[in-house]
């Protein structure tokens, strides 16, 4: 393998023909390159399933973690290089379902890493079960039975959650989801794209067909600002996102629904505790010295000297 | 094959340094004379601990060497808890029945602890408690008090403090040390002019001044503690002060200041920290380079999380040498996960759990295992299975920190027996997961977590960071799993400049890419399993993953973890009864010292090598027979959750070696 700056490995994509993963590969692919970031300065961490699969199609650092996981083990590779673009792909079922817990602890941390959902209703990989963001009552065709359980909404979710970044793409539109993509990989704390996708195998509902009849862009809706430019104005913007996020049906919008530019990110908290997190982040420590450690046995005692009591005769 | 690795292991203080090595018959012989022991109990939340640390620091100071465990319920407030407390001229690290002193908070302490008075023992309660019984007491378990009921009604008592005072005196040969905390409190109240209702939050004051009374601690001594404890509060150091005055005069006029009085300590270290086992692997990580641990919140765990966030700003005198990232996580899935996340950008990362928790990250160990990812997990264990008995002790999940997890892959398992093991063993933790390149699981308990003592700071002389094989120069062909140089490969890190890698939980080829190709898989595989191989040449057997005290003798103990204080000391006393054993301490699981745990084993009869291991199924003797093919037949267990205290250890060897029996349970301690 050679240094590639397009982001491209020679791994063989081995998604289904037509998948909406490959708009999503695409899309990311050309924003990393015209971000103008090198391969060991981003790392793409996934989950389990068709889109587990993406680091491999990638060049840069990839971790393709358990089902579900993916947020975790991209938050420690954050908090120890806080300096690296972290961006998470994982599916509705690995973010929403096995992993949900994990979606909504990051959205209250705020932490600066970018979460991409490929959402196309179904669990593919385990040939179409119905995934939490397919709604009750639907019968796709690997279904034996129309679903029993209502679908979550993952834009509501998000800024339930505290996401500060929250938006929808659609994984056939490669321009815009790009551009989005780069939005929110520059953007300071956490972001989530949630990104319709066709399941061109197992879903037969929710199909390009049905997407391009429905998507229209947020931008081209007269008056819709979704920027939080100041504090005071979370509520409200908030609220907005959510009744929008509502829209599901004739029309499916697509585009920024909340983005939050005054919250802290949770790195800048830390850095308020720990005044030498950001220049000398976990990783970058230097912690022996010739083999040794850096901290001596004197150095232990002074840093943990309320334990230390001296004799008094 | 061995391949060339870097860095030197760390060696320094695998053997712990008490007792000296070689030399435990010197260790033997000061015998427990020069020691008091105390026990003091009242509801959670009553300031106990408070008390105790007040001592432990006053005792410390004076040059006495403190031990000291706590009971405690999954409660936050008004359940029975107690601390036992072993003030003596050597550190002692077990338990020892027979207190000198049961001083009592409230009544559920004497009703609960009467019956371990022995001859001599002063008993400090509250008058005002005499006539409580059992059934007054909510917070008593029915079978206590049925118990207790029984006790007192055979032998013709009446079901109260008095009648249970009573007994212990005319029965036990207890000395009764009655006070009326009430009426020192407002003796307080009026010294200091304020309401009575206020001089109540000095009530734990009362039983910790007549223990340090009865002991001859002197007051300025006592002041010291005070000082300690509630430093820049000198209206709280005062008002203690002052109670603790009126308390001694009171001792002074029932004729008991003094009388248990310690004899002046030997000269020694002239400062010690006072750690728990909690703080002392919080230290040990520091040292050894820990800068990233995560966790979930869990008892008997969390307090190492809290003791490394408390200092996570390493600064020694105004000079900055970085931070501890502590991360609480919304579970122990994400805990695990993100500890190897950040072990992946090459920072040395932990996460600290228990039982519970542990069973959470097992999918992720096996993630850890596949990737070579050096993550060290200390599990502390308690009660189980399942919630169990959070806040009891035990050593029932060293099959779970063995064998858990799907599939197969390398992990070492390591043990420590005492605060000293344990801060040498968390640095050797993190060394040996990143010179092997997979997770370590350093296994402790509740007893040795919430056990408090006087350790002389710990020396680093000699003590090494082995980062392992590093990747020289890697570029951008760089092979994360490059095989070519034997089982370990070159590591580089995620975010190192000109480099980019792959990992993923499927199997994968030397890059990082999922391959299934059964050439592959047979190479892969076969190089991971092998770096065990690799730590059992590089990690000596005897003295490192299992050393023996003493040699010969009428039988063998073998245990491990917090069993090792109450061994030696238990050793220490059937010798001065004419019967002389060895203790085998078993450290390291995984790689298993199966050449030299056989070999000492064989000097054995079958019957006189005895397991000794607070679980039922005793998991090491199992171990030792699956390794070496020799069969522990003989047994002393306890899975109460309440720790192996010296008597009944020894007791118990004299049954099975002089008595014939096969397998003694123990059941000592409330």
């Amino acid at each position: 393998m050679v240094l590639r700056m397009d982001y491209r490995t020679d791994v063989w994509v081995d998604w289904c023909p037509g998948c909406g993963d490959y708009g999503i590969l695409t899309a990311l692919q050309k924003a990393l390159a015209e971000l103008g970031l090198k391969p060991w300065e981003v790392a793409i961490v996934s989950g389990i399933g068709c889109s587990g699969k993406t680091p491999h199609f990638i060049y840069a650092n990839g971790v393709h973690t358990l089902h579900g996981r993916a947020i975790p083990f991209a938050t420690g590779l954050k908090l120890a290089r806080p300096d690296l673009k972290v961006i998470i792909d994982g599916g509705d079922g690995d973010l929403l379902g096995i992993g949900a817990g994990h979606f909504v602890a990051l959205g209250r941390r705020n932490l600066d890493v970018t979460v991409l959902i490929h959402d196309n209703q179904v669990y593919g990989l385990t040939k179409g079960q119905a995934s939490p963001t397919l709604p009750a009552g639907v019968k796709t065709k690997a279904l034996p039975k129309p679903n029993l359980q209502d679908a979550v909404n993952p834009i509501a979710l998000a800024v339930a959650s505290g996401y500060t970044f929250v938006a929808r793409a659609y994984a056939m539109d490669v321009n815009h989801l790009k551009e989005l993509i780069k939005l929110a990989v520059n953007h300071k704390g956490s972001a989530v794209i949630d990104i319709l996708q066709p399941c061109v195998t197992y879903n037969d509902l929710y199909t390009t067909e049905w997407y391009r009849r429905r998507v229209y862009k947020l931008d081209s809706e007269p008056g819709w600002d979704p920027v939080v430019r100041d504090p005071s104005e979370r509520e409200e913007k908030a609220s907005r996102a959510l009744e929008k996020a509502r829209e599901w049906g004739d029309r499916v919008p697509v585009g920024i629904f909340y983005w939050d530019q005054t919250r802290e990110p949770f790195e800048e908290r830390l850095a308020r505790r720990i005044p030498s997190y950001l220049d000398s982040p976990p990783a970058l420590q230097p912690i022996e010295r010739g083999g040794a450690p850096v901290v001596d046995a004197e150095r232990l005692k002074r840093i943990f000297s309320g334990y230390l009591v001296r004799r008094r005769r | 094959m061995r391949i060339p690795i870097w860095g030197v292991v760390c060696t320094r203080a695998s053997t712990p340094s008490w007792p000296p090595r070689g030399s435990l018959e010197a260790w033997m012989g000061l015998g427990v004379v020069r020691e008091v022991r105390f026990l003091v109990g009242g509801p959670q939340g009553s300031g106990l601990e408070t008390a105790a640390q007040v001592l432990t620091v006053a005792y410390a100071m004076e040059g006495y060497r403190v031990y000291s465990t706590r009971e405690y319920f999954s409660n936050i407030k008004g359940r029975h808890s107690y601390i036992n407390v072993r003030v003596s001229h050597r550190q002692a690290w077990a338990p020892r029945e027979e207190p000198h002193v049961i001083a009592a908070i409230d009544a559920e302490t004497v009703l609960t602890h009467f019956r371990e008075a022995a001859p001599g023992t002063v008993i400090v309660y509250d008058t005002a408690a005499s006539k409580v019984g059992p059934d007054r007491v909510p917070s008593m378990e029915r079978e206590e008090k049925a118990r207790v009921k029984e006790t007192l009604s055979r032998a013709g008592y009446p079901a109260s403090v008095e009648g249970a005072v009573r007994y212990a005196e005319a029965e036990l040969g207890a000395r009764p040390l009655p006070l009326d905390y009430q009426a020192l409190l407002r003796s307080l109240a009026g010294e200091l002019g304020i309401p009575a209702t206020r001089a109540r939050r000095f009530l734990n004051t009362i039983p910790l001044a007549a223990i340090a009374s009865l002991t001859g601690l002197e007051l300025d001594a006592l002041r010291a503690g005070f000082e300690r404890r509630f430093r820049g509060r000198q209206g709280v150091v005062e008002g203690n002060m002052k109670l603790a005055e009126i308390v001694y005069d009171t001792v002074a006029s029932a004729g008991l200041r003094g009388a248990l009085k310690l004899e002046p300590p030997p000269e020694g270290p002239s400062e010690y920290f006072i750690v728990s086992g909690n703080d002392v692997v919080a230290m040990g990580k520091v040292a050894g380079g820990l800068r990233l641990q995560t966790y979930y919140p869990i008892t008997p765990a969390a307090d190492e999380s809290f003791t490394l966030e408390a200092h996570e700003n390493l600064e020694a005198d105004g000079e900055s040498l970085g931070g501890v990232v502590v991360f609480q996580t919304e579970d122990e899935i994400a805990a695990i996960s993100a500890a190897i996340g950040g072990a992946l950008a090459g920072a040395r990362a932990a996460t600290a759990t228990s039982g519970p928790g542990f069973d959470l990250m097992v999918e992720a160990l096996g993630w850890a295992g596949i990737n070579e990812v050096p993550v060290v997990v200390t599990l502390y264990q308690r009660g189980g299975p399942s919630t169990g008995m959070p806040t009891r002790g035990s050593q029932q999940d060293l099959a779970a920190a063995l064998f858990s997890g799907h599939g197969e892959f390398p992990r070492i398992v390591l043990s420590s027996g005492d605060h000293e093991e344990a801060f040498y063993d968390a640095i050797k933790a993190m060394n040996w997961a990143e010179r092997y390149q997979t997770p370590v699981i350093h296994v402790l308990d509740k007893f040795l977590a919430n056990s408090i003592v006087t350790l002389p700071p710990p020396s680093l002389e000699g003590v090494k960071i082995d980062r392992g094989l590093l990747a020289a120069n890697p570029g951008p062909d760089y092979r994360r799993f490059d095989k070519s140089g034997g089982p370990i490969s070159p590591r580089a890190f995620v975010g190192q400049e000109g480099v980019v890698m792959w990992y993923t939980g499927d199997e994968h080829d030397e890059y990082g890419h999922i391959d299934e190709d059964p050439v592959n898989r047979l190479r892969m595989h076969e190089a991971r399993m092998r770096k065990l191989e690799l730590a059992a040449e590089e990690i000596p057997e005897e003295g490192e993953r299992a050393i023996l005290y003493g040699d010969g003798g009428d039988f063998l103990l073998v245990g491990w973890g917090s069993v090792k204080g109450a061994a030696l000391e238990a050793l220490e006393t059937l010798r001065g009864e004419g019967l002389r054993g060895a203790y085998l301490h078993l450290r390291v699981f995984e790689p298993f010292p199966s050449g030299y745990v056989s070999e000492v084993l064989s000097s054995y009869p079958p019957g006189r090598v005895i397991a000794v291991e607070a679980s039922y199924n005793a998991m090491a003797a199992r171990l030792v027979a699956q390794h070496t093919g020799r069969r522990i037949e003989r047994f002393i267990l306890k899975w109460t959750g309440r720790p192996i205290y010296v008597g009944e250890l020894a007791r118990a060897v004299t049954r099975i070696v002089e008595g014939g029996s096969v397998r003694e349970v123990l059941t000592y301690g409330a």
